[in-house]
Parts: C-alpha cells; structure tokens; sequence
C-alpha cells in the first residue's frame, strides 16, 4: 500500500498535541479562557458589591442576557457563513411594535391566547426581515453588509412610523411573567435558554451545521458536492431573523408595551458577543458557546457597571474595550501558534 | 477494452464563452473505462472550463454530455457526482475550516440512526472512521482525521482532495493537475493511484503541465490550444518533443 501523507511526518504533527499538558490544552482553548475571564469579572464586581452576587441580582442578569444570547445564537449562524445581520435590532423594535399591535386589538381574549398569536406575530415579522434580507442578497445582489443595513434602517423606520414614537400598549400581565419563578429564572428566560441550547447543537453536530461552515469556509467547494448554498444562506438570515423576533416578543413581555427603540443598537453588541466568542468574521469557524459566553459577560459588564456608580453611558466604552481585548488576544494566540 | 463502441463519458461538440472570452470551441473528446486520459494545453487553453463542465460545474453553450452513451445534462455538480463522475478541482474543493472527515464525507454526510438521525444530527464517529479508512484503501493514510484542513501542508490537503475523490469515483474520476504542491515522491504515489483506479475500471482524465507524468501514465493524449482541441491520439504517438511542440503550436514537421 502506497502512503502520500509521509508518516513520520504526520506524527511528528501529531506529537506537541498528545504530550502537550491537560491544563496548556484547556488554556489554549478561547471559549475556556473567556469563561475564566467572565469569572475573574464576575468576582470582582461581587466583591467590590455583594448584592451583585445574590439571586435577585442573578435573576435581574438573565433577563437582561435573555435579550441579547438568541441575536447572538442568529448572528453566530449568519457570521459562520461569512455573512453579518446588521438587522436584528431594529427587527426586535419592529416585531415587538406589530406584536403589540396585534396583540392590542385581541386584549379582549384570555392572556394566553393574546400572548400566543403576539409570539406568532413577532417570529412573523423575524422570518419576513429574514426572507428581505435573503432576497437583497441573491436577487439584488447585495452584500450582507449593505442588504441588512437596508433592512436594518427600513425597520427602524417602520417602528417610527407605526408608533409615531410612543410605545404602544401596556400590559402588565405579561411583565409580570417575566419575573423570576423557579429560581433565578423566569418561564421564557427558561426557553430562551432551551432555543439557545438546541441550537448550539445544531450548529455543531447537526447537517444543518455542517452546511453552515463548509458554506463560510468555502462556497465552492460546498457547492460543488451539492450543498444548496442560496438555501443553506436564506436559511440562516431567516433562522436569524426568527431569533430576534422571539426576543422582541420577550423584550415586549418585559416592556410590557412595544417600544420603537427596544432594540436599537442591539445589533452592534450581538455582533460583539459573537466576535468575543471567537468566531472568523470571514466565516467558517465560530463556536455558539464562546458568543453565549462572551453574551453573558457583556451583560454582568453592563449591569456591573451600574452598581460600581459608573455611569451608564461608559457601557459602551466597555464593550468597545472587551471587543479589543478579545480581538488582540486572538490574533496574538494565532501569532504564537504559528511561530511555534 | 470492454467497451470499444460507446465510451463511458464523452463530449460532444461543447462550446463555451465567458462574455467575449471563447474558452471552448467545438470541442470533442471521451474516456473508456479502464482508460487514462491525458488532457494537455498551455495556460488558459480552457482545460479548466472543460473540467468544470464535464463535472457540472458550468453548463456549456452548446453540445452534449454522454454516460455511457446516454446524453445528460448536469444541473448541479451534485447530479454528476450521483452518476458516478468525481472531480478533483484545481482550485482546491476542500473546505479549509472543517476536519479530514468532514471533508471527505462533505454534501454526503452520514447521520445518526433514529429520531436524531432524521433532525440531520451526524454520525461523526462513522465518518472519521470510514474517511481514514477510504484514505488509506487509496493508499493515502491520515492519522487524525479530526484535524483541520486547514491544518495539513499544501501536499497533505492535495492528498486529501485526492483520496476522496477516488474514494466515491463510480465510473469517471477527472484530476486537473493533481500533482501540483506534490514533492517528487509523492507525485509519484499520485500516478500510483491513478494506475489502480484504472485497475477498477474507472475512466481518468488526468490534466497536468508535468510532461513526463502525462507521457507515463496515460493511455491517449487530448491537446487543446486556445480551447480547441489540435491533437487527440495514443500516448504511444507523443514523444516529449513532439508533445511540447503540438501545446506550444510552435511545432514543425510531421504533417
Ligand atoms: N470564471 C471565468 N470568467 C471569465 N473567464 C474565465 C473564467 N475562467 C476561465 N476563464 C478564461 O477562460 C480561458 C480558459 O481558462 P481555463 O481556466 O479553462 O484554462 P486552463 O487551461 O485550465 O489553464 P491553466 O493551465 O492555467 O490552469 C482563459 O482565457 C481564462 O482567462
Ligand atoms: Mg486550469
């Protein structure tokens, strides 16, 4: 049997990796080292204030993390293709808008009911920026880029012109079920994080996944053994843009009114947990648990900063921070692997 | 041998432009199983486009495709690929950021048994498993196919590229220069490889500008020069020279 791949070769590739210590192997892993540096945050903000460390508090953190992880979950699918959703924010300002909308015309009907179609309005009204989104890019031919960034300012136009910019209905009822009920979770925390969780193992260990990778890693090849690229990437805008109209169903419930601002500029910090997370902005490679890291990070950050007296506006300043970090870290890891 | 009358995959009269670019021009040629083809041409003699149409890549202006005598049309690469055509792409057709298996396995992929199965969840095990398998019975061998190929040297991933598509090869098997990033030993495990899918009866078409590779191991010869074909006959009537001037064009003498 004749052998291409020079074997001595080969194990001499193999070698570093097997006698390489369990600890070095754990330390070269991103999403592990994020998890240190999300625990290193974590204890430092409790120790300066121990009310940050009590369950109310932890509660008060999962629901704020409940707004960001699912644009996170879609922007991770959307960047593993190579392609950015510059959309998803105004997407949960929109179909939080229509939802209340609609769910204002059927206050007369059983909470459950009202709740139900509001969710079925809001993925709604997800799926159809998903489907704009997808259309711009393969019939307009737009890139990514500039076909969400239409999308992204027609929506938050929409929200404008539908609500003349006041938030619309106040409902109570459905606030309420956003307040903690088995331990530091509230029922749609709990299937916000279910979506989060099945959908990590999708990306990873489904077709579906694969499909998603070998699109952002190479189109050509991935056409060429019969990937349906334009299917595999409209799937992903409009699995995107499903994502976050589930959470604009969840910031209404927590609003208790759909507000045309409730997403601005949650696009922008989606796409940092993402990149935190360690994912190729040039597609291929991302894993869903550094961006539910790095989302959960951002959130403690955020609220952190609140009970440290530090104004909220710094917020903002400290993510930019956070993004250079992680950026800087990764490429200096994948300098010093590749002089090794 | 076996088939003298209809070749296992022919083309017949294809033509293909890109905007003004004629790329092909009435171009005419076959495989047999159990038979090499060499397809030879300079630079941008259109040896490429003739691959990718013949894989389903391109559709042709105009002409025909024939399996077994049967006419085709590819509309996708997928449905050559079905009818047992493997192409190996000069442009790498390897996805840089996903493993050996996954490579290997990649628009084939084997799912889990049961209700998983059905989500598209992957039997990954099987894949390794059955990718290093298939590498080696191609007489390549890749430890881990867990890594990344990315990961591998410019003649590993060749090697890789090389082992799937002899691995799923039904009936055509078309390898645009597969001796390129190759070391000299290793270029000649290619032309090893090649001889035994011949030995299965497969129909190779073999692209390369290494000559004395072409003159070893093929069985006929195609030249195309500015995407017509010049010269389409056994290997036994090429001698380096005489080759090297019909590519050229440069060549005077036998009429
Ligand atoms: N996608 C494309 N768009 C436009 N023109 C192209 C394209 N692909 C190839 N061509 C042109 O078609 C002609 C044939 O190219 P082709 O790639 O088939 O050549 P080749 O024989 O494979 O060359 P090489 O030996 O360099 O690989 C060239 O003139 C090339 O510039
Ligand atoms: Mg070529």
């Amino acid at each position: 049997m004749s052998i291409i791949v020079d074997p001595v070769q080969e194990s001499s590739f193999e070698k570093p990796d097997r006698s390489q210590l369990w600890y070095r192997r754990l330390l070269a892993n991103q999403q592990f080292l994020l998890l240190l540096v999300t625990i290193a945050i974590f204890v430092f903000f409790a120790f300066n204030r121990h009310v940050f460390a009590s369950a109310g508090e932890f509660g008060n953190n999962v629901t704020n993390f409940c707004t960001l992880v699912l644009l996170g979950v879609g922007e991770t699918y959307v960047i593993a293709t190579g392609g950015i959703d510059l959309s998803v924010g105004s997407t949960v300002s929109l179909s939080g808008v229509v939802g209340a909308i609609a769910m204002e015309h059927l206050a007369m009907h059983s909470e459950l009911l009202v709740l139900s179609v509001g969710t079925v309005v809001c993925i709604g009204i997800g799926i159809l920026v998903g489907v704009v989104n997808s259309a711009l890019i393969h019939y307009a031919r737009l890139v990514p880029f500039v076909a969400t960034l239409v999308t992204w300012g027609a929506g938050a136009g929409m929200c404008l012109v539908l609500t003349g910019g006041a938030p619309i209905g106040q409902n109570s009822g459905a606030i309420a079920l956003t307040v903690p009920k088995i331990w530091i979770f509230s029922y749609p925390a709990l299937i916000i994080i279910a979506i989060t969780f099945v959908a990590g193992l999708f990306l990873h260990l489904s077709r579906f996944g694969r499909f998603t990778f070998a699109v952002g890693s190479n189109a050509f090849a991935a056409r060429a053994v019969g990937i349906n690229v334009k299917r595999q990437v409209t799937s992903v805008y409009v699995l995107s843009g499903a994502l976050a109209g589930i959470t604009g169903m969840f910031v209404y419930m927590r609003l208790g009114s759909g507000a045309p601002t409730a997403g601005t500029g949650q696009e922008l910090i989606a796409i940092a947990a993402v990149v935190i997370g360690g994912a190729r902005l040039t597609g291929g490679s991302a894993r869903l648990s550094g961006t539910v890291i790095a989302a959960w990070m951002i959130t403690i950050v955020s609220s952190g900063l609140i009970f440290m007296n530090v104004s909220p506006n710094y917020n903002q300043v400290a993510v930019a921070l956070l993004i250079a970090t992680a950026a800087t870290a990764q490429a200096l890891r994948k300098s010093a692997r590749q002089s090794s | 041998m076996t088939s003298n009358s209809t070749p296992l995959y022919e083309v017949r009269s294809v033509s293909k432009n890109y905007g003004n670019v004629v790329a092909l021009r009435n171009v005419s040629m076959s495989v047999g199983a159990g038979e090499i083809v060499g397809l030879v041409g300079d630079n941008g003699a259109g040896k490429s486009t003739l691959v990718k149409i013949l894989s389903g890549v391109y559709s042709p202006d105009s002409g025909e495709l024939l399996v077994e005598g049967v006419p085709h049309v590819w509309k996708s690469p997928h449905e050559a690929m079905a009818a047992g055509v493997e192409t190996l792409y000069q442009d790498s057709g390897l996805a840089l950021d996903l493993t050996i298996g996954a490579n290997v396995f990649l628009g084939r992929e084997k799912v889990k048994k049961g209700f998983l199965g059905k989500l598209g969840f992957l039997d990954q095990k099987a894949m390794d498993q059955e990718a290093a398998d298939d590498l080696e019975r191609t007489g390549i061998a890749v430890h881990a196919s867990k890594r990344t190929v990315g990961q591998l040297s410019g003649g590993q991933r060749q090697a890789v590229a090389i082992g799937r598509a002899v691995a799923w090869a039904q009936k055509v098997i078309i390898l645009d220069e597969p001796t390129n990033h190759l070391g000299a030993r290793q270029a000649g495990e290619v032309l090893s490889v090649m001889k035994a899918a011949k030995a299965r009866g497969l129909g190779v078409i073999f692209i390369s500008h290494t000559l004395p590779h072409v003159l070893e191991v093929t069985d006929r010869i195609i030249v195309l020069r500015l995407g017509s074909v010049v010269r389409n006959a056994p290997t036994s009537e090429f001698t380096a020279e005489s080759l090297l001037g019909t590519i050229t064009g440069l060549h005077v003498g036998t009429e």
